[in-house]
């Protein structure tokens, strides 16, 4: 499970975001909502998972109802869709790591470095590549569950950590490395009554755990009856904390190392799709080490492997979701594999496209939540704690404080978290926030979210029959 | 490095990692009682 929660937004997200409050302040809340938002989400999507033994369709439709089926299946969509351009993005990683393998990512400037990223995202690798990644995605998920996805997970977060390990130790080695350890550190009280600072941590907490995205629920179908629903959701969220505190030492040691006059600068500005540290600075700043050519391949492969992990989750959230459907695993798999490359083709090759499809869904991973807190508040949130995640055979018992989690503060957190990222929209944009066609604009977001939800709506009769009627 | 940033950096490494660890420690520890429980029943 924690190869779902570990993707590449612990590495080049989370640093970014952190720079840009100072790194110490934005720490807080950070922690703050690991245990408010990331952790009681997982927890109620381990327990719905271990409790109904469906993906997210018939999850839903078991604990509260054939009239709801459709929420699953708008909370499958949303990982669905987003999986649609994350296999573009693991694409990315794959080519630089064959870009550092080969040697082309060596002495690279920032005029080469930006020409390099330019030249492969106005060609046609993009597509290659993002091919590629769904071809291997679907190729572990054909071999099975254990064989297959396990397995995979067993080699790559592992070998994630120890990558990461390497490099953080590499950087923090680095001579100047210690300023960027105190700025990361250094904690400016006065950003804390900043509520930027606040709504931001609450995005990365959604963004980087996974939580909400239905990916955990759907790892649950297959685990056994004993094992905790408060354990190992602990354990998800703690190591992906964790390797986000690793990552963010490791890139902001390397940054002020070598480039302290414009640290602040490089760690911080989003660059091209918002990868600028990773693809145009990265290959830069690893090209300045000595063994550059041992590092480069040691970070892409670090980010293919974290990215990799998260994408076979998303595939298998859609074929388990089919697989309830009555469609055979094997044919799930393709079909899957096959739509998923067609759908990701306009965010491989259109950069306007890739950033509408981030903002949409990446929004939509919030409703997601809150979908999740609904269908919880809707069954109730005290029966929910006693028959599903303090269920017979698990030892790690939840009190009676989670409920107030779920009825109250996880309600104010999707309003708030929604209600800015819609004003922001709003301001950067007052006379076309309502635009459908705008790449990140409020119409988009609702415009797409309402033709999916009418669908579900319409059909729910239909998804619920298949996937349910086995009860 | 300043004293503030030293120790605040001790406590997100003790909290996140220190935490990670107890919580693999404990399923460990629960792995390991339910498999020797299960071949008695």
């Amino acid at each position: 499970m924690v190869g779902v929660a570990v993707g590449t937004g612990n590495i080049w997200r989370f640093p970014r975001i952190a720079a840009k409050y100072g790194g110490g302040a934005f720490l807080i809340p950070w922690l703050v909502f690991l245990f408010l938002w990331s952790i009681p989400i997982i927890i109620i999507e381990i327990a719905m998972g271990k409790g109904t033994r469906k993906g997210t369709v018939g999850a839903f439709g078991k604990l509260i109802g054939s009239g709801f089926t459709w929420m699953g299946a708008f909370v499958g969509f949303v990982s669905t869709a987003i999986m649609f351009y994350y296999s573009v993005v693991t694409g990315w990683c794959l080519r630089y790591l064959t870009g550092a393998l080969s040697g082309e990512l060596e002495g690279l400037v920032f005029e080469s470095s930006e020409a390099f990223w330019n030249d492969f995202i106005n060609g046609y690798q993009p597509v290659l590549f993002h091919f590629l990644s769904l071809a291997i995605g679907t190729m572990i998920l054909y071999r099975g569950v254990v064989r297959g996805i396990e397995r995979a997970n067993r080699l790559f977060v592992p070998s994630l950590v120890v990558l990461l390990v390497i490099l953080f130790l590499r950087a923090v080695t680095l001579p100047g490395a210690m300023k960027g350890i105190e700025i990361f550190f250094t904690v400016r009280w006065e950003m804390l009554l900043d509520y930027h600072v606040w709504l931001d941590a609450l995005s990365q907490n959604a963004w980087s755990t996974g939580a909400g995205w239905g990916l955990i629920l759907t790892y649950s179908v297959y685990m056994k009856n004993r094992e905790d629903a408060v354990l190992n959701s602990g354990i998800t969220a703690f190591a992906n904390h964790s390797i986000s505190l690793v990552s963010g030492v490791m890139i902001f040691s390397t940054v002020y190392a070598l480039v302290p006059a414009r640290a602040a600068q490089v760690i911080s500005e989003p660059g091209p799709l918002n990868t600028g540290l990773a693809f145009i600075w990265i290959p830069q700043l690893f090209s300045q080490l000595p063994g550059s050519y041992f590092f480069s391949i040691l970070f892409f492969l670090a980010l293919f492997f974290a990215s990799m992990s998260s994408l076979i989750s998303m595939i298998e959230l859609a074929v388990r979701v089919l697989n309830d459907a009555g469609v055979a695993r094997n044919r799930a798999i393709f079909s899957v594999g096959a739509v998923g490359f067609i759908m990701g083709i306009p965010s491989a090759m259109n950069s306007a496209f890739f950033l509408n499809q981030d903002w949409v869904w990446g929004i939509g991973l919030i409703v997601s939540g809150a979908i999740f807190a609904f269908a919880v508040l809707w069954f109730g949130v005290s029966q929910f704690r006693e028959h599903y995640i303090n269920a017979e055979g698990t030892d790690v018992r939840i009190g009676k404080w989670y409920d107030a989690i779920v009825k109250y503060l996880i309600p104010v957190e999707v309003t708030a978290l929604i209600g800015w990222w819609f004003w922001v929209a709003i301001q950067a944009d007052p006379n076309g926030w309502w635009n459908p066609l705008r790449i990140e604009s409020v119409g988009t977001c609702l415009f797409q979210w309402g033709v999916v939800v009418s669908l579900f709506v319409g059909f729910n009769w239909w998804i619920a029959r298949t996937t349910l009627e086995d009860q | 490095m300043t004293g503030q940033s030293l120790l605040m950096m001790l406590l997100m490494f003790t909290i996140l990692w220190g935490g990670l660890i107890v919580l693999l420690l404990i399923a460990l520890r629960k792995e390991r009682q339910k498999s020797d429980d299960e071949p008695n029943r």
